[in-house]
């Protein structure tokens, strides 16, 4: 019985464990596949990268998630395939939901995929920081890339001078609305410079029936994002504070609509795992505050008759004074990992993913690219199914990084997530929640 | 070695030896395997996560010593000091209810029901069903609006039933239910066995002594269960410390910190905040106290254990 008493405790390490085997074989795995060995031996000897793309067959592994239900990442890599004949990219399916954590995980074992697919800028600066992924300036400066085609988004991704992705995709936040739900109630359909006040008082206009017929006026997703986003829009202040007061009145309004059912119930959300999609799609909400993610997945569903209501895009609500078109932004964005034996070959991907043609077969999909040219532009609009307005709604004035470079970043997170938690169940009141907020991130910045 | 001669005392002696030798090297081959495994995955990595406690790393750059550091800082950690009391919270109410209701179904479903082996494979089914899929159908069980459970309380006129894993009160009770029930059946077999194999001699001679039905399980099978329990209670005690992945998918630690246990908070610190030093030293935390505990039930063991 001793024994088995030791074995147990001894699992409870495990976790411990898998962080230690990964720091004994740092070094890049030796043993791999014998094909891209070969093809990395190649691109080691020769310097340039039109000979280093030669006869020989190189394979790329890129990590990615949701493959699946994610049209895109095959489109781009099939434009690529039809390029570089010799260059075989394969996808590296990472569940959505821990895709940063296995990652990291990954990364510390030494594991050598060649292209990192960087979700968010927690996942980013964690990865740079420990220098997990490569610099790609040189790259950039040998091959005279413009980045100002990005618009700014080149910017937020450097970090002490130099830059370690380059954005492909740049999603923003949007309000999305159910047509068919405002013409039976008669009430006229939101316009692109909706407030935030505008938008409370709109969603309890809209919100009507009781029981399974209860449709709700709006919609607050269990992501801290969405209300959280609202309060940083004006540029004053980021989400990574030593004072919350400042996202006092967003979280009044929203546990006004709560307490008032206009707004779904937090805990219910949680506890059933339900997804904005449905809900939206179930024409259960009149209006959804999302991100631009959500259009090409919008499109396809009604294409597979999902549903069959008209829906509508505008510009993301706006505080009081600030201009309309201000929105929170994500970008997703190619890294080179430090372990890849393929680095040349892998830069070639990243350059086309992240370039026009990469852009013009992302659009082709129904999402947004971080190019956004007029070309480019019309792709997107002119897809099948696309909502009348949709190049206006998606036009912008400032775009605000939904979470800033930091190195604590991950830390403050799970804490601003901790408190939205409690705050949205009701468990601490607003002004608790905003207190401990203050205080446990001030906390955290100064270890 | 058969060609020994036995009337040479020196040749034996050494030949005595070298068997000994010999059949502890075939028992060691026979270990090997095993030990190789379990040293590699599970001795050697336990060593490391001994003395990162005492370092700072985060996973890539430099390790860095940290002396006491990591050990100092759990002090002023408050989200360790929660997880602590809530680790403690989960192993009182799971621990004595499983061990509760695992000795009840094994003693109903000991007597000569019929359809008793349909009952038993129904009572162990949760043990090999998935957890993920347990989790999530205990939640949806239990949804505060939509939830069977409390729709029948509100039908039965409850005005504000709990709202289960979206409330801070309930959510640890919500969590602690779900692994009652998907542990129990594992234990009751261990129960079964184990009353199956009390002789039905005790028992006789007990009724012949006028002994009744209550007094014959107080003085009789309650005693000659004492081993069983010992093993659950150890078992159960170490499995529920170690407690992980049923809150992982059903709260995921929440709501805020409300069912945030040691190990979520080992796994936090390290694969999200990436200080592995730190997560190290808490996982050296859990370690003692769970090798404390287990040390203490085996002091223990004599005072109340019986065995044949």
């Amino acid at each position: 019985m001793k024994k088995y008493t030791l074995i147990t405790l001894l699992i409870v390490l495990m976790l411990a464990l898998v962080a230690c085997g990964g720091g004994e074989t740092a070094e890049p795995a030796e043993s791999s596949s014998t094909e891209s060995d070969s093809a990395a031996q190649g691109a080691e000897e020769q310097e340039t990268e039109e000979q280093e793309i030669g006869d020989e067959m190189i394979t790329l592994k890129m990590t990615a998630w949701d493959i699946a239900t994610t049209p895109y990442w095959q489109a781009v890599v099939d434009a690529y395939e039809a390029q570089n004949p010799n260059v075989h990219v394969e996808l590296v399916e990472i569940s959505s939901q821990e895709y940063q954590d296995k990652v990291n995980i990954m990364l510390s074992g030494g594991d050598d995929t060649d292209i990192i697919t960087v979700k968010d800028i927690p996942g980013y600066s964690a990865m740079l920081t420990r220098g997990q992924i490569v610099p790609l300036n040189s790259y950039i400066e040998a091959d005279s890339l413009d980045l100002s085609v990005y618009s700014g988004a080149a910017e937020e991704l450097t970090f002490e001078g130099s830059i370690y992705a380059l954005p492909f995709r740049s999603d923003i936040w949007v309000l999305y609305y159910n047509k068919d739900l405002f013409d039976a109630a008669g009430v006229a359909y939101p316009t692109n410079d909706i407030t935030w006040d505008q938008l409370d008082a709109l969603a309890r206009e809209m919100t009507s029936g009781s029981g399974n017929e209860k449709v709700y006026g709006t919609h607050f997703h269990t992501w801290r994002s969405t209300v959280e986003l609202g309060t940083v829009q004006d540029g004053a202040n980021t989400v990574i504070a030593t004072d919350y007061s400042f996202m006092k009145p967003m979280y009044d309004m929203v546990t006004a609509m709560q307490d008032d059912g206009i707004i779904m119930d937090f805990g219910s959300l949680k506890a059933g795992q339900i997804h904005y999609s449905s809900v939206f799609k179930n024409s259960q909400i009149a209006t959804l505050p999302m991100g631009s993610w959500f259009i090409g997945s919008l499109i396809a569903a009604k294409d597979d008759g999902e549903f069959d209501f008209d829906w509508g895009v505008v510009k993301y609500p706006h505080p009081e004074g600030v201009e309309a078109g201000t929105t929170a932004g994500t970008l997703t964005s190619l890294a080179i990992n430090e372990n890849s034996q393929n680095k040349e070959a892998a830069w070639d991907f990243i350059k086309f993913y992240s370039g026009v043609e990469g852009a013009k077969a992302l659009a082709a999909t129904g999402n947004l690219p971080a190019i956004r040219t007029p070309e480019v532009l019309e792709v997107f609009a002119n897809l099948e199914g696309m909502p009348e307005g949709i190049d206006e709604a998606l036009q912008t004035t400032a775009v605000r990084l939904e979470l800033p470079m930091h190195p604590q970043v991950g830390a403050v997170e799970q804490i601003l997530n901790e408190e939205h938690e409690l705050i949205m169940t009701n468990s601490v009141s607003v002004d608790e929640g905003i207190a401990s907020m203050s205080s446990r991130v001030s906390e955290a910045l100064n270890q | 070695m058969e060609a020994v001669p036995l009337n040479l005392p020196q040749e034996k002696v050494y030949s005595a030896r070298r068997r000994t030798i010999r059949e502890n090297l075939v028992a060691y081959s026979f270990i090997l395997p095993n030990l190789i495994g379990f040293a590699i995955f599970t001795l050697i990595p336990m060593g490391f996560s001994l003395v990162l406690a005492f370092l700072h790393w985060d996973g890539a750059n430099v390790i860095s010593w940290a002396g006491l550091d990591n050990f100092k800082r759990l002090w002023t950690d408050d989200t360790f000091r929660i997880a602590l009391t809530n680790t403690f919270y989960y192993v009182a109410g799971t621990v004595p209810l499983t061990m509760a209701a695992s000795l009840g179904l094994a003693l109903l479903l000991n007597q000569p029901l019929k359809g008793r082996n349909f009952f038993r494979t129904t009572f162990f089914f949760p043990y090999v069903a998935s957890l993920v899929a347990v989790a999530v159908v205990w939640n949806m069980l239990f949804h505060p609006a939509v939830g069977p459970v409390n729709q029948l309380l509100m039908s039965l006129g409850v005005e504000n039933p709990p709202r289960w894993s979206a409330s801070v009160d309930w959510a640890m009770p919500t969590v602690i239910m779900a692994s009652i029930w998907k542990g129990m059946g594992y234990y009751m077999i261990i129960y079964l066995a184990a009353l199956q194999g009390i002789p039905v001699s005790l028992y006789e001679a007990a009724e012949i002594d006028g002994a009744s039905a209550w007094q014959r399980f107080r003085y009789v099978t309650l005693p000659m269960l004492t081993p069983a329990t010992f093993f659950v209670s150890i078992m159960l005690t170490i499995a529920s410390f170690k407690v992980f992945d049923l809150i992982l998918v059903m709260t995921g630690g929440g709501p805020g910190r409300a069912t945030n246990v040691l190990v979520i908070h080992t796994y936090n610190t390290a694969f999200r905040e990436f200080r592995f030093g730190y997560s190290s030293a808490i996982a050296m935390v859990l370690f003692v106290i769970v090798l404390v505990i287990t040390i203490v039930q085996f002091r223990m063991e004599r005072r109340w254990v019986t065995y044949m």
